[in-house]
């Protein structure tokens, strides 16, 4: 047994680190949100040069052949960070589906996520149907037309192209289509965690067999698979978090005086900040254990990533409030970084399935 | 001081009566008042706002409290002599509450709850003519100039100077520093600053009570915005600012003091526990039609607990109205309201589910296109981002603790 990671992975931990350090720090990071197209070209292209676009794909489809660990340190440090760029998106969602599946055109894609020419969005989640994924009601008609509305697509308003989950008579289907095909209409909305999403329709979108990824089961298998990995990696995400509310929150009240002291000298205070690092250790431990099962493609790699996501829905919020509280009026000030950590836990949660839903899908 | 605690002191005390849960006739006929005036006279178009959750402006505010002027319960703390209600406890609790219930914005405490007392209590009669009817009939807006940028919880080791002058005959001090965290003070005519005018003693003394008037030459109002995107709060900067000398309230180096009893006079309400029970029943409904065991749970376990925090406040009430003096308990009433609020505005965030990923700020989508998912949930967000506040001020929830261990637990 060995839970520690290897030489290569420490490296690529710290290469990201120095990155978000030089790149993309909080200023930077406030610039990308309120301009209007919640990413950066500069930094998507220098993601690209330091092959981080590569990263998951098999060697075969031109990528590094990467796993779910360093996806995982991957987004544990843009959750530090508080990266907003369409990574899980185009990267994640799309780009490893499109590369597990069987798809005719899917290197030609993948190659120009690799050089980061492209930004491809998951259509996945419906009005309505919940955490269901499985059985949308967008469907794909025998003439190949595409009827439906999808919600939540994260970054929509950029895609090029749109990978779209439908029911062609009863069997789950998915497929690829340009986003600006007639018939397809995009209203784009602000996340509460800096990014956008959409609410994509389609009207009569005239399709045919060449879009089509995946049918029935491999369709189905090819979706739980993606999601599960997604959430694994928001997990990530949300588990750098919680260590930067801890680190940070200790930094401040070390550096704030009241009362004559730091204000890291009262004793209920450090029992609060020391509960703040239990739960990170805590839930780093469920990261490490949910990551390897999905990298050993185990029978029981969901039951773990559910178990992880629960736990980080709660216990990342928790900490996210406490690190607020503890910085005082600063913590809800807005030019503060510690407060939109807070907004990225809520993010996190109401995606993929909420703590109560991954619980239940847990047992 | 608060070492006496009100629950012990109130049963030494000889009773008669017997217990009875339930509100005198004379109780339930004002609250029927209220109501008739919530369902008449309280502003239609503010009321559309707090029923569809949109956040309501600045003239909203002011009408909202010129027609309580016009009932003549702006002042509803402050006695019959001053131009007030003089309301027993428990019509002030029911006030409140049934304000609350009817989604009424909280009534801006910076006039008639905190500068107003202190003046009609410690200021002069020139200073009560002057600025107690501007307050009951709503003309001017007050802000609270007391925290600074290094002094939140430890307020009095507050730095902002105050030197007194005289110059053609004119006293005036002359204030120099910076106060932050100052709700609404774009909107404010004029400041209760807490300013210090002497550093020899200990750090209590040597406080001054001083209102400045907002148009004054060397202030300015910078916005601070929240993580809800709203601008609530604000950083207030002086300049060589020259305030006249009458504006002192009561004697120099007693600002403290005033600021104390400012303290002990905003007891009831501060639970929310009408515009808490406003959202928890907004909630049952929502999660009665969710089927959705989870919530359902959690918003029991919040009607058990409101249901604790008001029979606490009720049972502070009565002590009150039986002779006794609210102590230190009513800091259960912060922590545990507080806490409340915030409970509330997560569970509507919880039962958002996936579209709590969406959020529009704290104004809603307006005009623009409104995405599918429910109507609560960018009002749910706001609400959960916004109250994060509550728990931090007025005295955090930390300090109440405090509180709580050095004078009702004794250690
Ligand atoms: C939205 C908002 C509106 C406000 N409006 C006004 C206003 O209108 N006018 C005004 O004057 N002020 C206002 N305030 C300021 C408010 O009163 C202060 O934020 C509050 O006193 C806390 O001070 P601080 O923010 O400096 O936090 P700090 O005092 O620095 O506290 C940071 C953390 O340390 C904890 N802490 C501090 N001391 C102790 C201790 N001894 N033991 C244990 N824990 C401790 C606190 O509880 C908190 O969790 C407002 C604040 C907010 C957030």
């Amino acid at each position: 047994m060995n839970l520690d990671y290897n030489d290569e992975q420490n490296m690529l931990r710290e290469q990201i680190q120095k990155f978000c350090e030089s790149e993309y720090d909080f200023y930077k990071r406030e610039e990308i949100v309120k301009s209007s197209n919640d990413f950066d070209e500069n930094v998507w292209n220098l993601f690209a040069e330091q092959g981080w676009l590569s990263m998951p794909f098999s060697e075969q489809s031109g990528g590094l052949g990467f796993g779910p660990i360093e996806l995982s340190i991957l987004f544990e440090e843009f959750g530090k960070a508080l990266v907003i760029e369409p990574y899980l998106s185009t990267v994640v969602l799309s780009g490893t589906l499109l590369d597990k599946s069987t798809f005719s055109e899917k290197n030609d894609l993948i190659e120009k996520i690799c050089t980061g020419s492209i930004h491809i969005s998951l259509a996945y989640a419906e009005v309505d149907n919940g955490y269901d994924y499985l059985s949308p009601s967008t469907t794909l008609d025998s003439k190949f037309a595409l009827n439906g509305t999808k919600t939540l697509v994260l970054n929509g308003s950029n895609a090029e192209k749109i990978i779209v989950t439908c029911t062609n008579d009863d069997t789950l289907n998915i497929v690829v289509l340009d986003a600006n095909t007639p018939g397809v209409s995009i209203n784009s909305f602000s996340t509460v965690d800096g990014q956008s999403c959409s609410e994509i329709s389609f009207e009569n979108v005239k399709l045919d067999k060449s879009n089509i990824i995946a049918t029935g089961n491999d369709a189905e298998n090819l979706l739980k698979e993606t999601i599960n990995l997604a959430t694994l990696c928001i997990c990530a995400e949300a588990v750098g978090c919680m260590e930067s509310c801890y680190h940070k929150t200790l930094e401040y009240t070390k550096g704030r005086e009241q009362f004559g002291q730091p204000i890291s000298g009262f004793q209920v205070l450090q029992h609060r900040m020391v509960d703040m690092f239990i739960e990170s250790e805590l839930a780093k431990s469920l990261l490490i254990k949910a990551m390897l099962e999905v990298n050993n493609r185990s029978d029981e790699m969901y039951k773990h990533v559910s178990a992880l996501k629960s736990y980080v829905g709660k216990s990342g919020k928790l900490s996210a409030k406490e690190a607020v509280q503890l910085h005082g009026g600063m913590g809800v000030s807005e030019e503060m970084m510690i407060g939109h950590y807070l907004k990225k836990m809520i993010s996190i949660d109401a995606l993929f399935g909420n703590a109560d839903y991954h619980l239940k899908t847990f047992s | 001081m608060y070492n006496e605690a009100l629950f012990y002191q109130s049963n030494l005390i000889y009773k008669e009566k017997n217990m009875d849960i339930n509100f005198s006739k004379e109780d339930i006929a004002f609250r029927d008042e209220v109501r008739d005036w919530l369902a008449n006279d309280y502003p239609k178009h503010v009321k559309e706002k707090t029923d569809a959750g949109i956040t309501i402006n600045k003239e909203d505010l002011i009408d909202f409290h010129k027609a309580l002027s016009k009932k003549g319960w702006m002042g509803y703390n402050w006695p019959v002599e001053y131009g007030g209600t003089g309301w027993s406890a428990s019509k002030l609790y029911i006030f409140n509450k049934e304000l609350g219930l009817a989604g009424c914005p909280p009534i801006l405490p910076f006039g008639v709850g905190m500068v107003g007392p202190v003046i009609y209590t410690f200021g002069n009669d020139e200073q009560k003519e002057r600025f107690l009817p501007d307050i009951l009939n709503f003309n001017t807006w007050w802000c609270q100039g007391y925290s600074e940028p290094g002094s939140g919880s430890d307020l009095a080791s507050l730095k902002t100077k105050a030197v007194l002058r005289n110059d053609l005959d004119e006293d005036y001090y002359v204030v120099n520093g910076s106060k932050t965290w100052t709700t609404l003070a774009q909107n404010a005519d004029w400041i209760f600053c807490l300013v210090r005018t002497d550093n020899s003693g200990i750090k209590q003394e040597g406080i001054s009570f001083l209102l400045i008037d907002m148009k004054s030459p060397g202030i300015e109002v910078k916005p601070i915005i929240t993580i809800d995107g709203d601008h609530e709060v604000n950083s207030v900067f002086f300049t060589d600012v020259k305030v006249p000398a009458k504006n002192l309230i009561g004697e120099e180096g007693k600002g403290w003091t005033y600021a104390k009893f400012l303290l002990a006079h905003e007891r009831f309400g501060i639970a929310g526990v009408g515009a808490s029970m406003r959202q928890l029943n907004r909630l049952k409904e929502i999660i009665s039609k969710l089927d959705n065991s989870d919530l359902q749970k959690k918003v029991n376990e919040l009607e058990v607990a409101l249901s604790a925090i008001e029979i606490t406040e009720l049972r502070l009430l009565s002590a009150l109205e039986n002779g006794g003096h609210p102590g230190a308990e009513s800091s259960i009433l912060k922590i545990k309201g507080t806490e409340m609020q915030q409970a509330l505005s997560e569970l509507f965030v919880e039962a958002s589910g996936e579209y709590a990923l969406m959020y529009p700020g704290p104004h809603g989508y307006e005009n623009n296109d409104k995405p599918a998912g429910p109507d609560y949930a960018a009002e749910g967000l706001s609400g959960f981002l916004n109250l994060r506040k509550t728990s931090i001020y007025g005295g955090s929830n930390e300090i109440q603790k405090n509180i709580l261990s050095k004078f009702v637990l004794g250690v």
